[in-house]
């Protein structure tokens, strides 16, 4: 479903941002060849530290950003030549991204819907069952500056799937909610798996990691490190756990540069 | 899908109490009520005009202009004895100096200076030196000409020359032909102005000064500007800034369609905005018409526009709006925030007002090239559509030059919606 082929992504620094990050070089390589394969019916997590280059590499997926080299794949489509086609068969959520919170949920539903080129009608049915499941519907009326934390993570959730894609991409899906929302979310997460959906999730929290990912690849450096099933992980890097594995591979990867 | 945007939009501006207030209602009260104040104000000081006594020269005066003259004043006298408050009629102090012929000439060739020698004046009136004999012997001999001379910059004079022009000399002409042939007054005796087109004793600079009409076409431009600027920093520099741009460049919409939508969507609320505050000025017409048009009434038929003047002129506040809100956009969308796009977009807010004030003053023909100037050629064009001047050709120039500019303007933002350094301050 998602070819990621030698993906390396240069950003150029400002001198502004040179100094913010406490460096000289004017480049920045946040990912570097990186490649991977994430197959329908799973959730494939990308684990890494802060600053990896986790958000670089989904926002990549999503064809926000370009990539400095190599090319990732979205159903047999690229990224660069077809980001339309990609763009309509993915939903993408992350915290950076947001909502006008001038408007309604329902409001904001509808007008993504257009957007997505979904008829009036299937937008109706997918905002009653969305709105249902994450307990919008009693504020679908209410500006969304007057929604929490929460229940707006919850509806630009139900927004993002609006057109039913085939790939979900959650950058810290859980990130910032409380653990029953988070509990919502993760299920809906397992639903849509069931569904024959690919999700693809970014987290650098490893217990959350171990409970929802099928299979990941960690990321450290811009650099991908290892990859496989939760249980091929922890075998091969003798942890107890995720977390511990994690550790195992981190000292190992720290100690090599 | 583009109407899904523009629909978007304009719900967004319409619906937020705090834009509509800014953008719509603020500018256009406050114009209201400055242009009705400074309208009173103004008003007042022609009141004052009423008052004044005018200073007028005479030279070469005719024994029977000076008879006349006296007449006047006797009677002028009378009526404010017997109004007192309510008098307000034209009231003058002559002077009679004598020239010659050759003085004469000079003073009708020079501009100003010459008149400056006789001091401080209101009104200049010459008589040809012969003028007694030519009215006398109006069977036989041309009619004598008077020449009258005042300053369309001042207030005074150019109050004083109406009244003298339309009531005094008119006055003198029956008076004579009275005297002539006993109540025929239909027939003339003498010409004003006949040989002088150019009986203006100011520089042009200064006569614009009183045809504030010509100021329209500067306000509007300004107007238009302004109207885009708030909106267009804040709906795409801000959407940028809270993260809901990002939302909106993952839907399978073309950047295009959506750098257009925002353009024309900008584009409806300028032009609205600009309604707003032409309201407010027409509605401040009644208290201002003395400020604006130099005390002639006006209203919007006194303008007398056929329905292609009005299509031109639509037509190229269009175009001008296009090329604002191009603008407004393209350096919204490069800034990183609404901060540094309200930085970057002072400057542009000046060459617009600077571009508007500098065809204010210019009164002679507008050659071809200025049409070319983006921005100031559509407010030169603006003016002479008013003004009933502006030919096809200069019409199609400007407007082809706009639609240019508005390509250009579009495809760079465009590309810069389709910049992720633009777009996500990478
Ligand atoms: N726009 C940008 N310009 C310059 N450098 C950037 C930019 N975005 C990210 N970086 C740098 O690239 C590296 C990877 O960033 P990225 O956001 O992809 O990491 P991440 O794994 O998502 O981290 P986190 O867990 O903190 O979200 C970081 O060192 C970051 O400073
Ligand atoms: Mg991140």
């Amino acid at each position: 479903m998602i070819k990621v082929s030698n993906f390396t992504k240069v950003y150029k620094l400002s001198k502004k941002q040179m100094t913010e990050q406490k460096v000289t070089s004017k480049i920045k390589k946040a990912a570097d060849k990186v490649s991977f394969n994430a197959k329908e019916g799973e959730i494939f997590g990308l684990l890494g530290p802060n600053g990896a280059g986790k958000t670089t590499i989904l926002r990549s997926i999503a064809t926000l950003l370009k990539p400095t080299e190599g090319t990732i794949e979205v159903m047999g489509h690229d990224v660069v030549k077809e980001p339309k086609e990609v763009r309509r068969r993915i939903g993408f959520l992350t915290n950076e991204i947001k909502l006008d919170k001038h408007f309604t949920p329902k409001y904001t539903f509808k007008f993504f819907g257009k957007l997505y080129g979904v008829s009036d009608k299937i937008i109706d049915e997918r905002r009653e069952k969305l709105f249902n499941y994450f307990d919008i519907k009693s504020f679908e009326d209410k500006k969304i500056s007057e929604l929490s934390t929460g229940m707006t993570q919850k509806l630009a959730i139900a927004v993002s799937l609006v057109h039913d894609p085939e790939i979900i991409i959650f950058d810290e899906p859980t990130n910032g909610l409380d653990i029953i929302t988070a509990r919502a979310v993760t299920n809906y997460l397992e639903e849509l798996k069931s569904q024959g959906k690919l999700i693809i999730v970014s987290t650098h929290i490893m217990t959350v990691a171990e409970k929802l990912c099928d299979s990941v690849a960690i990321i450290i450096d811009g650099k991908k490190v290892a990859e496989g099933t939760i249980s091929e992980i922890i075998n091969e890097y003798k942890g107890k756990d995720l977390e511990h594995a994690f550790f195992n591979i981190y000292e190992k990867h720290v100690k090599e540069v | 899908m583009l109407l899904v945007i523009v629909k978007k939009e304009l719900k967004r501006v319409f619906t937020d109490k705090r834009l509509v207030f800014s953008s719509f209602v603020l500018p256009a009260l406050s114009i209201f009520l400055l242009y009705s104040l400074m309208g009173n104000m103004i008003g007042n000081m022609s009141n004052e005009i009423d008052e004044h006594i005018a200073l007028v020269t005479i030279v070469n005066s005719p024994e029977s202009f000076k008879d006349y003259i006296e007449l006047y004043i006797d009677q002028i006298d009378r009526l404010k004895k017997e109004q007192g408050a309510d008098f307000n009629d034209f009231q003058l102090e002559a002077r009679y100096i004598d020239m010659t012929e050759n003085e004469i000439t000079n003073i009708k060739n020079s501009e100003t200076g010459d008149l400056v020698k006789l001091g401080k004046t209101d009104v200049v009136i010459i008589f040809d030196q012969s003028f007694d004999k030519s009215v006398e012997g109006y069977e036989t001999i041309q009619h004598p000409n008077v020449n009258t001379f005042y300053n369309p910059g001042e207030e005074y004079s150019s109050s004083a020359i109406s009244r003298i022009e339309y009531q005094l000399l008119t006055g003198y002409q029956n008076f004579l032909l009275e005297k002539r042939f006993d109540g025929l007054s239909t027939l003339s005796a003498f010409t004003v102005n006949i040989e002088n087109q150019n009986n203006i004793i100011a520089k042009e600079g200064q006569a614009a000064g009183l045809g504030m009409s010509f100021m329209m076409p500067m306000l509007l431009n300004i107007m238009l500007f302004a109207g885009a600027m708030g909106i267009g920093i804040d709906v795409i520099a801000g959407e940028k800034e809270r993260g809901t741009m990002a939302t909106l460049l993952l839907t399978p919409v073309d950047r295009k369609t959506i750098a257009f939508g925002k353009v024309l969507s900008l584009g409806i609320v300028a032009v609205i905005s600009a309604t707003c505050t032409f309201g407010a000025i027409i509605a401040s017409l009644p208290n201002a018409s003395e400020m604006l048009a130099g005390g002639t009434e006006v209203s919007i038929d006194s303008f007398g526009f056929a329905i292609g003047d009005y299509l031109m002129l639509l037509t190229v506040i269009i175009m001008q709006v296009g090329i604002f809100v191009g603008l407004i956009c393209l350096i919204s969308v490069i800034a990183k925030s609404v901060k540094e796009a309200g930085t970057y977009i002072s400057p542009i807010y000046m060459v617009v007002m600077i571009s508007a004030f500098g065809t204010i003053f210019t009164t002679q023909d507008v050659q071809m090239y200025k049409f070319m100037i983006p921005i100031m050629g559509n407010v030169f064009a603006i003016k002479e559509i008013l003004t009933f001047d502006l030919s096809l050709v200069e019409f199609g120039v400007t407007v082809g030059m706009s639609a240019v500019i508005i390509g250009v303007l579009l495809k760079l933002i465009t590309m810069a919606f389709n910049n992720e350094r633009t777009m996500f301050n990478t």
